[in-house]
Protein backbone atom coordinates (compact mmCIF):
# COMPACT_ATOMS: atom_id res chain seq x y z
CA UNK A 1 0.00 0.00 0.00
CA UNK A 2 2.72 2.59 1.55
CA UNK A 3 4.69 1.76 -2.46
CA UNK A 4 0.98 2.42 -4.60
CA UNK A 5 0.70 5.78 -2.67
CA UNK A 6 4.21 6.55 -2.95
CA UNK A 7 3.98 5.85 -6.99
CA UNK A 8 0.47 8.36 -6.79
CA UNK A 9 2.33 10.51 -4.99
CA UNK A 10 5.42 10.66 -7.55
CA UNK A 11 2.78 10.43 -10.36
CA UNK A 12 1.02 13.48 -9.33
CA UNK A 13 4.11 15.91 -9.04
CA UNK A 14 5.90 14.09 -12.26
CA UNK A 15 1.89 15.45 -13.83
CA UNK A 16 2.79 19.28 -11.89
CA UNK A 17 6.26 19.08 -13.90
CA UNK A 18 4.90 18.24 -17.08
CA UNK A 19 2.05 20.62 -17.28
CA UNK A 20 4.52 23.52 -15.84
CA UNK A 21 7.02 22.87 -18.49
CA UNK A 22 4.34 22.73 -20.86
CA UNK A 23 2.55 26.06 -19.83
CA UNK A 24 6.51 27.60 -19.84
CA UNK A 25 6.56 26.48 -23.49
CA UNK A 26 3.14 28.14 -24.21
CA UNK A 27 4.40 31.29 -22.58
CA UNK A 28 7.45 31.38 -24.31
CA UNK A 29 5.77 30.79 -27.80
CA UNK A 30 3.28 33.44 -27.46
CA UNK A 31 5.40 35.94 -25.95
CA UNK A 32 8.73 34.76 -27.57
CA UNK A 33 7.34 35.14 -30.72
CA UNK A 34 6.12 38.68 -30.53
CA UNK A 35 9.85 39.52 -29.25
CA UNK A 36 11.06 37.83 -32.68
CA UNK A 37 8.64 39.32 -35.01
CA UNK A 38 8.95 42.96 -33.47
CA UNK A 39 5.83 43.05 -31.88
CA UNK A 40 4.37 43.92 -28.22
CA UNK A 41 2.19 40.43 -27.73
CA UNK A 42 -0.30 39.50 -24.93
CA UNK A 43 0.12 41.94 -22.25
CA UNK A 44 -2.92 43.16 -21.19
CA UNK A 45 -5.19 40.73 -19.29
CA UNK A 46 -5.12 41.29 -15.48
CA UNK A 47 -3.39 44.83 -15.86
CA UNK A 48 -6.51 46.67 -15.04
CA UNK A 49 -7.00 45.25 -11.36
CA UNK A 50 -6.69 47.88 -9.18
CA UNK A 51 -7.96 47.79 -5.14
CA UNK A 52 -9.56 51.47 -5.65
CA UNK A 53 -12.69 51.78 -3.41
CA UNK A 54 -12.61 47.81 -2.25
CA UNK A 55 -13.28 46.51 1.18
CA UNK A 56 -13.92 50.23 2.07
CA UNK A 57 -16.29 50.51 4.76
CA UNK A 58 -17.68 52.79 7.53
CA UNK A 59 -18.50 50.36 10.44
CA UNK A 60 -15.82 51.45 12.95
CA UNK A 61 -15.07 47.71 14.18
CA UNK A 62 -14.37 45.99 10.82
CA UNK A 63 -11.77 49.09 9.56
CA UNK A 64 -8.71 47.63 10.64
CA UNK A 65 -9.73 44.33 9.62
CA UNK A 66 -10.41 45.89 6.20
CA UNK A 67 -7.08 47.68 5.88
CA UNK A 68 -5.31 44.72 6.58
CA UNK A 69 -7.21 42.90 3.36
CA UNK A 70 -6.90 45.48 1.54
CA UNK A 71 -3.73 46.37 1.99
CA UNK A 72 -1.54 43.42 3.06
CA UNK A 73 -3.57 40.83 0.93
CA UNK A 74 -5.66 42.34 -1.51
CA UNK A 75 -2.56 45.15 -3.26
CA UNK A 76 0.49 42.99 -3.08
CA UNK A 77 -1.79 39.97 -4.73
CA UNK A 78 -3.09 42.52 -7.59
CA UNK A 79 0.05 43.75 -8.12
CA UNK A 80 1.88 40.51 -8.97
CA UNK A 81 -1.46 39.78 -10.75
CA UNK A 82 -0.85 43.21 -12.77
CA UNK A 83 3.01 41.91 -13.38
CA UNK A 84 1.97 39.08 -14.77
CA UNK A 85 -0.63 40.07 -16.77
CA UNK A 86 2.01 42.16 -18.31
CA UNK A 87 4.79 39.85 -19.37
CA UNK A 88 1.50 37.93 -20.88
CA UNK A 89 1.13 34.99 -18.29
CA UNK A 90 -2.56 35.65 -17.48
CA UNK A 91 -3.76 35.92 -20.80
CA UNK A 92 -1.69 32.22 -21.82
CA UNK A 93 -2.47 30.18 -18.55
CA UNK A 94 -5.88 31.52 -17.16
CA UNK A 95 -7.37 33.20 -19.87
CA UNK A 96 -6.88 31.23 -22.75
CA UNK A 97 -7.72 27.91 -20.99
CA UNK A 98 -10.73 29.95 -19.35
CA UNK A 99 -11.93 30.47 -23.25
CA UNK A 100 -11.29 27.16 -24.04
CA UNK A 101 -13.34 25.66 -21.76
CA UNK A 102 -16.59 27.81 -22.15
CA UNK A 103 -16.36 27.86 -25.74
CA UNK A 104 -18.53 25.54 -27.38
CA UNK A 105 -17.63 22.00 -28.56
CA UNK A 106 -18.29 21.37 -31.96
CA UNK A 107 -18.62 18.10 -33.21
CA UNK A 108 -18.58 17.45 -37.22
CA UNK A 109 -21.95 15.67 -38.13
CA UNK A 110 -22.12 12.02 -38.70
CA UNK A 111 -18.40 11.03 -37.16
CA UNK A 112 -17.94 8.85 -34.70
CA UNK A 113 -18.09 10.45 -31.26
CA UNK A 114 -16.21 8.09 -29.30
CA UNK A 115 -12.81 8.23 -31.64
CA UNK A 116 -13.62 12.36 -32.30
CA UNK A 117 -13.22 12.53 -28.35
CA UNK A 118 -10.27 9.64 -28.16
CA UNK A 119 -8.40 11.90 -31.11
CA UNK A 120 -7.04 14.73 -28.46
CA UNK A 121 -6.98 12.54 -25.48
CA UNK A 122 -4.39 10.24 -27.80
CA UNK A 123 -2.19 13.12 -27.91
CA UNK A 124 -1.58 13.79 -24.70
CA UNK A 125 -1.41 10.66 -22.89
CA UNK A 126 1.14 9.06 -24.25
CA UNK A 127 3.71 11.82 -24.03
CA UNK A 128 2.51 12.34 -20.25
CA UNK A 129 2.90 8.45 -19.83
CA UNK A 130 6.52 9.05 -21.46
CA UNK A 131 7.40 11.62 -18.42
CA UNK A 132 6.97 8.55 -15.87
CA UNK A 133 10.06 7.14 -16.94
CA UNK A 134 12.39 10.12 -16.69
CA UNK A 135 14.55 10.43 -13.53
CA UNK A 136 13.78 14.51 -12.89
CA UNK A 137 16.45 14.75 -9.70
CA UNK A 138 18.96 12.68 -7.97
CA UNK A 139 18.14 10.40 -5.28
CA UNK A 140 17.23 11.69 -1.56
CA UNK A 141 17.67 9.43 1.45
CA UNK A 142 15.22 10.09 4.55
CA UNK A 143 16.22 7.74 7.22
CA UNK A 144 17.01 4.60 5.67
CA UNK A 145 14.87 5.49 2.51
CA UNK A 146 15.86 6.20 -0.33
CA UNK A 147 13.49 7.90 -2.76
CA UNK A 148 14.23 7.94 -6.59
CA UNK A 149 12.49 11.10 -8.27
CA UNK A 150 11.00 8.60 -10.97
CA UNK A 151 7.53 7.36 -11.27
CA UNK A 152 8.23 3.90 -13.31
CA UNK A 153 11.61 2.68 -12.01
CA UNK A 154 11.99 -0.02 -15.17
CA UNK A 155 15.16 -1.09 -16.59
CA UNK A 156 14.35 0.20 -20.14
CA UNK A 157 13.38 3.37 -19.65
CA UNK A 158 15.46 4.55 -22.85
CA UNK A 159 13.31 2.09 -24.98
CA UNK A 160 10.05 3.43 -23.26
CA UNK A 161 10.31 6.74 -24.48
CA UNK A 162 10.49 4.99 -28.47
CA UNK A 163 7.21 3.18 -27.27
CA UNK A 164 5.31 6.33 -26.07
CA UNK A 165 6.53 7.99 -29.44
CA UNK A 166 5.42 5.67 -32.06
CA UNK A 167 1.93 5.69 -29.59
CA UNK A 168 2.01 8.96 -30.07
CA UNK A 169 1.26 8.96 -34.13
CA UNK A 170 -2.59 7.66 -33.34
CA UNK A 171 -3.63 10.29 -31.73
CA UNK A 172 -2.57 12.71 -35.15
CA UNK A 173 -4.32 9.55 -36.99
CA UNK A 174 -7.74 9.24 -35.26
CA UNK A 175 -8.04 13.03 -35.02
CA UNK A 176 -7.84 13.49 -38.76
CA UNK A 177 -9.47 10.35 -39.58
CA UNK A 178 -12.95 11.37 -37.14
CA UNK A 179 -12.99 15.19 -38.28
CA UNK A 180 -14.47 14.20 -41.30
CA UNK A 181 -13.16 16.83 -43.97
CA UNK A 182 -10.27 16.65 -46.66
CA UNK A 183 -8.29 18.59 -44.76
CA UNK A 184 -7.83 17.10 -41.39
CA UNK A 185 -7.53 13.61 -43.42
CA UNK A 186 -4.76 15.15 -45.34
CA UNK A 187 -2.89 17.09 -42.33
CA UNK A 188 -3.01 13.48 -40.09
CA UNK A 189 -1.31 11.33 -43.56
CA UNK A 190 1.21 14.20 -43.81
CA UNK A 191 1.65 13.74 -39.57
CA UNK A 192 1.71 10.06 -39.41
CA UNK A 193 4.16 9.58 -43.08
CA UNK A 194 6.37 12.31 -40.99
CA UNK A 195 6.41 10.87 -37.56
CA UNK A 196 7.17 7.18 -39.22
CA UNK A 197 10.33 8.58 -41.26
CA UNK A 198 11.54 10.26 -38.27
CA UNK A 199 11.39 7.86 -35.90
CA UNK A 200 13.58 5.56 -37.94
CA UNK A 201 16.78 7.53 -37.45
CA UNK A 202 15.41 8.23 -33.99
CA UNK A 203 15.30 4.71 -33.13
CA UNK A 204 19.32 4.45 -34.64
CA UNK A 205 20.43 7.67 -32.53
CA UNK A 206 19.03 5.62 -29.73
CA UNK A 207 20.88 2.55 -30.27
CA UNK A 208 23.95 4.51 -30.49
CA UNK A 209 23.43 5.85 -27.17
CA UNK A 210 22.59 2.71 -25.84
CA UNK A 211 25.87 1.36 -27.20
CA UNK A 212 27.83 4.03 -25.49
CA UNK A 213 26.41 3.83 -22.20
CA UNK A 214 25.68 0.47 -22.29
CA UNK A 215 22.39 0.66 -20.39
CA UNK A 216 18.52 1.34 -21.07
CA UNK A 217 18.18 2.53 -17.89
CA UNK A 218 17.86 6.58 -17.65
CA UNK A 219 18.80 6.83 -14.13
CA UNK A 220 22.22 5.08 -14.69
CA UNK A 221 22.66 7.08 -17.96
CA UNK A 222 22.73 10.29 -15.97
CA UNK A 223 24.57 9.13 -13.27
CA UNK A 224 27.59 7.94 -15.41
CA UNK A 225 27.45 11.70 -17.17
CA UNK A 226 28.35 12.97 -13.31
CA UNK A 227 32.38 14.85 -12.40
CA UNK A 228 34.05 16.27 -15.76
CA UNK A 229 32.15 17.42 -18.35
CA UNK A 230 33.98 15.30 -20.84
CA UNK A 231 31.80 12.44 -19.35
CA UNK A 232 28.59 14.56 -21.37
CA UNK A 233 26.92 12.60 -23.75
CA UNK A 234 27.58 15.50 -26.58
CA UNK A 235 31.37 14.69 -26.46
CA UNK A 236 31.82 10.92 -25.77
CA UNK A 237 33.57 9.35 -29.31
CA UNK A 238 33.91 13.02 -30.75
CA UNK A 239 32.37 13.28 -33.39
CA UNK A 240 29.66 10.74 -32.69
CA UNK A 241 28.43 11.86 -29.79
CA UNK A 242 27.79 15.09 -31.35
CA UNK A 243 26.02 14.32 -34.25
CA UNK A 244 23.81 12.53 -32.21
CA UNK A 245 22.80 14.85 -30.67
CA UNK A 246 22.25 17.10 -34.06
CA UNK A 247 20.53 14.32 -35.37
CA UNK A 248 17.88 13.40 -32.45
CA UNK A 249 17.54 17.29 -32.30
CA UNK A 250 16.19 17.73 -36.04
CA UNK A 251 13.91 14.25 -35.61
CA UNK A 252 12.44 15.81 -32.28
CA UNK A 253 11.36 19.09 -33.93
CA UNK A 254 9.78 16.86 -36.71
CA UNK A 255 8.62 14.31 -34.04
CA UNK A 256 6.72 17.23 -32.44
CA UNK A 257 5.76 18.68 -35.68
CA UNK A 258 6.73 22.10 -34.88
CA UNK A 259 9.14 24.31 -36.64
CA UNK A 260 9.85 24.05 -40.03
CA UNK A 261 8.29 20.58 -40.16
CA UNK A 262 4.70 21.49 -39.50
CA UNK A 263 3.79 20.38 -42.53
CA UNK A 264 0.87 18.59 -41.16
CA UNK A 265 -0.61 21.64 -39.93
CA UNK A 266 0.74 24.18 -42.49
CA UNK A 267 -2.25 26.88 -42.47
CA UNK A 268 -1.57 28.16 -45.89
CA UNK A 269 -2.85 25.04 -47.72
CA UNK A 270 -4.67 23.09 -44.86
CA UNK A 271 -6.58 25.36 -42.86
CA UNK A 272 -5.16 23.83 -39.72
CA UNK A 273 -4.13 20.52 -40.88
CA UNK A 274 -5.37 17.23 -38.35
CA UNK A 275 -7.30 19.18 -35.72
CA UNK A 276 -9.16 21.58 -37.73
CA UNK A 277 -12.24 20.12 -37.05
CA UNK A 278 -11.35 20.48 -33.02
CA UNK A 279 -12.80 23.32 -31.03
CA UNK A 280 -12.38 24.46 -26.99
CA UNK A 281 -10.76 22.20 -24.88
CA UNK A 282 -9.99 19.29 -27.24
CA UNK A 283 -8.16 21.81 -29.24
CA UNK A 284 -6.30 23.09 -26.48
CA UNK A 285 -5.16 19.64 -26.24
CA UNK A 286 -3.76 19.08 -28.67
CA UNK A 287 -1.53 21.89 -28.31
CA UNK A 288 -0.89 20.77 -24.66
CA UNK A 289 0.19 17.56 -26.17
CA UNK A 290 2.55 19.43 -28.26
CA UNK A 291 4.19 21.88 -26.08
CA UNK A 292 4.86 18.89 -23.47
CA UNK A 293 6.12 16.62 -26.50
CA UNK A 294 8.47 20.02 -27.08
CA UNK A 295 9.45 19.75 -23.39
CA UNK A 296 9.69 15.86 -23.28
CA UNK A 297 12.23 16.13 -26.35
CA UNK A 298 13.97 18.91 -24.27
CA UNK A 299 14.46 16.32 -21.42
CA UNK A 300 15.91 13.97 -23.60
CA UNK A 301 18.57 15.59 -25.10
CA UNK A 302 19.29 17.06 -21.68
CA UNK A 303 19.67 13.30 -20.41
CA UNK A 304 21.36 11.70 -23.32
CA UNK A 305 23.85 14.47 -23.94
CA UNK A 306 23.88 17.29 -21.36
CA UNK A 307 24.48 15.76 -18.22
CA UNK A 308 21.20 15.66 -16.50
CA UNK A 309 21.48 17.10 -13.09
CA UNK A 310 25.33 17.39 -12.96
CA UNK A 311 27.33 20.56 -13.04
CA UNK A 312 30.89 19.61 -14.42
CA UNK A 313 33.55 19.48 -12.21
CA UNK A 314 30.95 19.63 -8.99
CA UNK A 315 29.68 16.41 -7.08
CA UNK A 316 27.14 16.90 -4.46
CA UNK A 317 27.27 14.77 -1.44
CA UNK A 318 24.90 12.21 -2.11
CA UNK A 319 21.22 11.19 -0.64
CA UNK A 320 21.24 14.97 0.06
CA UNK A 321 17.74 16.97 0.04
CA UNK A 322 19.43 20.13 -0.84
CA UNK A 323 21.64 18.45 -3.25
CA UNK A 324 18.35 17.36 -5.00
CA UNK A 325 16.99 20.50 -5.59
CA UNK A 326 19.98 22.08 -6.64
CA UNK A 327 20.22 18.83 -9.42
CA UNK A 328 16.66 19.25 -9.62
CA UNK A 329 16.73 23.24 -11.11
CA UNK A 330 20.33 22.59 -12.88
CA UNK A 331 17.92 20.20 -14.99
CA UNK A 332 15.04 21.94 -15.54
CA UNK A 333 17.18 25.12 -16.42
CA UNK A 334 19.03 23.15 -19.48
CA UNK A 335 15.62 21.70 -20.60
CA UNK A 336 14.05 25.07 -20.16
CA UNK A 337 17.28 26.29 -22.77
CA UNK A 338 16.23 23.31 -25.18
CA UNK A 339 12.47 24.32 -24.96
CA UNK A 340 13.45 28.21 -25.81
CA UNK A 341 15.81 26.57 -28.53
CA UNK A 342 13.44 24.74 -30.36
CA UNK A 343 10.56 27.55 -30.42
CA UNK A 344 13.43 29.99 -31.60
CA UNK A 345 14.01 27.92 -34.39
CA UNK A 346 10.43 27.24 -35.00
CA UNK A 347 9.53 31.52 -35.22
CA UNK A 348 12.79 31.76 -37.18
CA UNK A 349 13.10 29.06 -40.17
CA UNK A 350 10.23 28.98 -42.89
CA UNK A 351 8.41 25.90 -43.40
CA UNK A 352 10.16 22.93 -45.74
CA UNK A 353 8.38 21.77 -48.54
CA UNK A 354 6.79 18.19 -48.57
CA UNK A 355 10.15 16.65 -50.69
CA UNK A 356 12.67 18.67 -48.61
CA UNK A 357 11.47 17.00 -45.48
CA UNK A 358 11.03 13.16 -46.84
CA UNK A 359 14.59 13.80 -48.49
CA UNK A 360 15.79 14.79 -45.22
CA UNK A 361 14.52 12.44 -43.40
CA UNK A 362 15.23 9.18 -45.99
CA UNK A 363 18.85 10.52 -47.40
CA UNK A 364 20.11 12.37 -44.96
CA UNK A 365 19.35 11.85 -41.23
CA UNK A 366 18.71 8.02 -41.82
CA UNK A 367 21.70 7.12 -43.72
CA UNK A 368 24.00 9.88 -41.32
CA UNK A 369 22.88 7.92 -38.09
CA UNK A 370 23.40 4.56 -39.58
CA UNK A 371 27.15 5.33 -40.71
CA UNK A 372 27.66 7.09 -37.25
CA UNK A 373 26.26 4.10 -35.34
CA UNK A 374 28.79 1.97 -37.28
CA UNK A 375 31.40 4.08 -36.31
CA UNK A 376 30.47 4.34 -32.83
CA UNK A 377 30.23 0.52 -32.51
CA UNK A 378 33.75 0.27 -34.17
CA UNK A 379 35.40 2.76 -31.46
CA UNK A 380 33.45 1.03 -29.04
CA UNK A 381 35.51 -2.30 -29.98
CA UNK A 382 38.88 -0.76 -30.64
CA UNK A 383 38.90 0.46 -26.96
CA UNK B 1 -1.23 -9.65 -9.57
CA UNK B 2 -4.66 -11.38 -9.81
CA UNK B 3 -6.55 -8.44 -10.34
CA UNK B 4 -4.44 -6.46 -12.97
CA UNK B 5 -4.43 -10.15 -14.76
CA UNK B 6 -8.63 -10.43 -14.66
CA UNK B 7 -8.94 -6.66 -15.78
CA UNK B 8 -6.04 -6.95 -19.00
CA UNK B 9 -7.53 -10.41 -20.05
CA UNK B 10 -11.44 -8.88 -19.89
CA UNK B 11 -9.72 -6.24 -22.14
CA UNK B 12 -8.12 -8.47 -24.53
CA UNK B 13 -11.33 -10.22 -25.03
CA UNK B 14 -13.13 -7.58 -25.55
CA UNK B 15 -10.95 -6.01 -28.37
CA UNK B 16 -10.66 -8.65 -29.95
CA UNK B 17 -14.40 -9.54 -30.43
CA UNK B 18 -14.29 -5.86 -31.48
CA UNK B 19 -11.72 -6.62 -34.12
CA UNK B 20 -14.26 -9.34 -35.60
CA UNK B 21 -17.38 -7.39 -35.31
CA UNK B 22 -17.08 -4.14 -35.98
CA UNK B 23 -17.75 -3.23 -39.73
CA UNK B 24 -15.92 -0.40 -40.48
CA UNK B 25 -12.30 -1.80 -41.12
CA UNK B 26 -10.79 1.08 -39.48
CA UNK B 27 -12.57 0.31 -35.96
CA UNK B 28 -11.33 -3.15 -35.99
CA UNK B 29 -8.05 -1.85 -36.46
CA UNK B 30 -7.84 0.32 -33.58
CA UNK B 31 -9.33 -2.39 -31.65
CA UNK B 32 -6.61 -4.38 -32.39
CA UNK B 33 -3.98 -1.73 -31.49
CA UNK B 34 -6.13 -2.25 -28.17
CA UNK B 35 -5.25 -5.86 -27.98
CA UNK B 36 -1.81 -5.58 -29.07
CA UNK B 37 -1.28 -3.09 -26.36
CA UNK B 38 -2.68 -5.14 -23.24
CA UNK B 39 -0.92 -8.10 -24.34
CA UNK B 40 2.55 -5.48 -23.96
CA UNK B 41 0.58 -4.85 -20.48
CA UNK B 42 0.45 -8.40 -19.84
CA UNK B 43 3.85 -8.97 -20.13
CA UNK B 44 5.03 -5.58 -18.14
CA UNK B 45 2.54 -7.30 -15.51
CA UNK B 46 4.65 -10.33 -15.76
CA UNK B 47 8.18 -8.56 -14.77
CA UNK B 48 9.14 -8.63 -19.10
CA UNK B 49 9.57 -5.15 -19.78
CA UNK B 50 11.85 -5.19 -22.69
CA UNK B 51 9.31 -7.48 -24.35
CA UNK B 52 6.65 -5.33 -23.53
CA UNK B 53 7.90 -2.38 -24.86
CA UNK B 54 9.16 -4.16 -27.66
CA UNK B 55 5.61 -4.99 -28.26
CA UNK B 56 4.55 -1.84 -28.06
CA UNK B 57 7.20 -0.45 -30.43
CA UNK B 58 6.86 -3.13 -33.08
CA UNK B 59 3.46 -4.12 -33.38
CA UNK B 60 1.37 -1.20 -32.00
CA UNK B 61 3.95 1.32 -33.16
CA UNK B 62 5.17 0.56 -36.71
CA UNK B 63 2.73 -2.43 -38.21
CA UNK B 64 -0.77 -1.01 -36.88
CA UNK B 65 0.31 2.57 -37.55
CA UNK B 66 1.01 1.19 -41.10
CA UNK B 67 -2.13 -0.58 -41.53
CA UNK B 68 -4.40 2.65 -39.94
CA UNK B 69 -2.76 4.94 -42.48
CA UNK B 70 -3.06 2.05 -45.43
CA UNK B 71 -6.73 1.51 -44.44
CA UNK B 72 -7.60 5.65 -44.23
CA UNK B 73 -5.98 6.15 -47.58
CA UNK B 74 -7.83 3.91 -49.35
CA UNK B 75 -11.08 4.25 -47.13
CA UNK B 76 -12.74 1.05 -48.40
CA UNK B 77 -16.70 1.65 -47.95
CA UNK B 78 -18.14 -1.35 -49.08
CA UNK B 79 -17.06 -5.05 -47.55
CA UNK B 80 -15.59 -7.06 -50.71
CA UNK B 81 -16.56 -10.37 -50.12
CA UNK B 82 -13.87 -12.87 -51.88
CA UNK B 83 -16.24 -16.28 -51.06
CA UNK B 84 -19.95 -16.26 -50.85
CA UNK B 85 -21.39 -16.11 -47.33
CA UNK B 86 -22.22 -19.85 -47.28
CA UNK B 87 -18.83 -20.84 -48.13
CA UNK B 88 -16.90 -18.03 -45.44
CA UNK B 89 -19.29 -19.72 -42.94
CA UNK B 90 -18.61 -23.44 -43.34
CA UNK B 91 -14.97 -22.70 -43.50
CA UNK B 92 -14.64 -20.56 -40.01
CA UNK B 93 -16.43 -22.82 -38.60
CA UNK B 94 -14.21 -25.69 -39.65
CA UNK B 95 -11.26 -23.66 -38.93
CA UNK B 96 -12.70 -22.64 -35.28
CA UNK B 97 -13.33 -25.81 -34.56
CA UNK B 98 -10.20 -27.23 -35.37
CA UNK B 99 -9.11 -24.23 -32.40
CA UNK B 100 -11.29 -24.91 -30.22
CA UNK B 101 -10.50 -28.83 -30.11
CA UNK B 102 -6.68 -28.17 -29.72
CA UNK B 103 -7.01 -25.99 -27.22
CA UNK B 104 -10.33 -26.92 -25.54
CA UNK B 105 -8.81 -30.31 -24.05
CA UNK B 106 -6.17 -28.73 -22.26
CA UNK B 107 -8.23 -26.30 -20.61
CA UNK B 108 -10.45 -28.78 -19.27
CA UNK B 109 -7.44 -31.08 -18.30
CA UNK B 110 -6.18 -27.95 -16.56
CA UNK B 111 -9.20 -27.05 -14.72
CA UNK B 112 -9.28 -24.84 -12.22
CA UNK B 113 -6.49 -22.65 -13.62
CA UNK B 114 -4.18 -21.21 -10.67
CA UNK B 115 -1.14 -19.21 -11.02
CA UNK B 116 2.20 -21.03 -10.60
CA UNK B 117 3.85 -19.69 -7.45
CA UNK B 118 7.06 -19.68 -9.36
CA UNK B 119 9.19 -16.78 -9.68
CA UNK B 120 8.71 -14.64 -12.93
CA UNK B 121 10.75 -15.02 -16.28
CA UNK B 122 13.63 -13.14 -16.63
CA UNK B 123 12.82 -10.80 -19.37
CA UNK B 124 15.89 -8.59 -19.10
CA UNK B 125 17.74 -7.40 -22.03
CA UNK B 126 21.14 -8.96 -21.16
CA UNK B 127 19.47 -12.54 -20.74
CA UNK B 128 17.70 -11.94 -23.85
CA UNK B 129 20.68 -10.58 -26.10
CA UNK B 130 23.03 -13.47 -24.93
CA UNK B 131 20.28 -15.76 -25.55
CA UNK B 132 19.78 -14.11 -29.33
CA UNK B 133 23.48 -13.98 -30.49
CA UNK B 134 24.89 -17.68 -29.20
CA UNK B 135 22.05 -19.76 -29.09
CA UNK B 136 20.04 -18.99 -31.59
CA UNK B 137 22.26 -16.95 -33.90
CA UNK B 138 21.26 -18.21 -37.21
CA UNK B 139 17.57 -17.94 -36.31
CA UNK B 140 17.99 -14.43 -35.35
CA UNK B 141 20.41 -13.31 -38.90
CA UNK B 142 17.72 -15.55 -41.05
CA UNK B 143 14.85 -13.27 -39.81
CA UNK B 144 17.15 -10.05 -40.37
CA UNK B 145 17.82 -11.74 -43.90
CA UNK B 146 14.51 -12.16 -44.85
CA UNK B 147 13.05 -8.71 -43.83
CA UNK B 148 16.01 -6.97 -45.54
CA UNK B 149 14.90 -9.17 -48.92
CA UNK B 150 11.43 -8.13 -48.05
CA UNK B 151 11.84 -4.77 -47.87
CA UNK B 152 13.86 -4.76 -51.55
CA UNK B 153 11.17 -6.71 -53.23
CA UNK B 154 9.22 -3.99 -51.62
CA UNK B 155 10.71 -1.03 -52.93
CA UNK B 156 11.01 -2.98 -56.62
CA UNK B 157 7.28 -3.84 -57.05
CA UNK B 158 6.56 -0.05 -55.53
CA UNK B 159 8.80 1.38 -58.40
CA UNK B 160 7.09 2.24 -61.66
CA UNK B 161 7.79 0.75 -65.08
CA UNK B 162 9.01 3.76 -66.97
CA UNK B 163 7.36 6.13 -65.20
CA UNK B 164 8.63 9.22 -63.20
CA UNK B 165 10.80 7.72 -60.24
CA UNK B 166 9.57 10.47 -57.79
CA UNK B 167 6.21 9.25 -58.20
CA UNK B 168 5.24 5.73 -57.42
CA UNK B 169 2.08 4.05 -58.44
CA UNK B 170 0.02 3.47 -55.04
CA UNK B 171 -2.67 0.98 -56.73
CA UNK B 172 -4.26 0.63 -60.16
CA UNK B 173 -7.63 0.31 -61.07
CA UNK B 174 -9.94 0.38 -58.15
CA UNK B 175 -8.88 3.54 -56.56
CA UNK B 176 -9.34 6.43 -58.65
CA UNK B 177 -6.66 8.40 -56.56
CA UNK B 178 -9.07 11.21 -54.92
CA UNK B 179 -9.37 10.44 -51.03
CA UNK B 180 -11.88 10.26 -48.78
CA UNK B 181 -12.59 11.73 -45.18
CA UNK B 182 -13.72 9.03 -43.29
CA UNK B 183 -16.42 8.79 -40.42
CA UNK B 184 -20.53 7.47 -41.43
CA UNK B 185 -22.18 9.72 -43.96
Amino acid sequence: MGAVLGIVIKGFLVQQVTLGLASFCTWVERKGSALIQDRVGANRAGTNLYVGEFLKTDVFLLKPFAFIVRNLLLRPAFAVFRFLGSIGVINTLLNDALKALLKEDFVPAGTNLFLHALGPFMAVFPVFLAFGVIPLAPDVQIFDTVIRFQVAEISTGLLFLLAMGSIAVYGVVIAGWTGNNKFSLLGALRAAAQMISYELAMGVVFATVVLHFGTFDLYRVIEMQGGSIANWGVFFMFPTGFLCFLILFIVGMAETKRGPFDLPESESELVAGYFTEYSGMKFLLFWLGEFAEIALFAIVLATFFFGGWHIPFVEFPAGEWWAALIGHAVFIGKVLFFCVLQITIRWTLPRFRYDQLMNLGWKMLLPLSIVNLIVAAAVKLSL
Amino acid sequence: MPLVFVILSALLIASAVGVILFRNPIHSALCLVVNLVGVACVFAALEAHFLAVVQVIVYAGAIMVLVVFVLMLLNSKTEERTLSGVIQLVLSGIIGGCLVSVVGPFIIEQWPIVAREEPPISGSVEALGKVLYTDYIFPFETAGFLVMAALVAAAMLAKTKGGDPNHPRISEGKNDGTIQAGGEQ
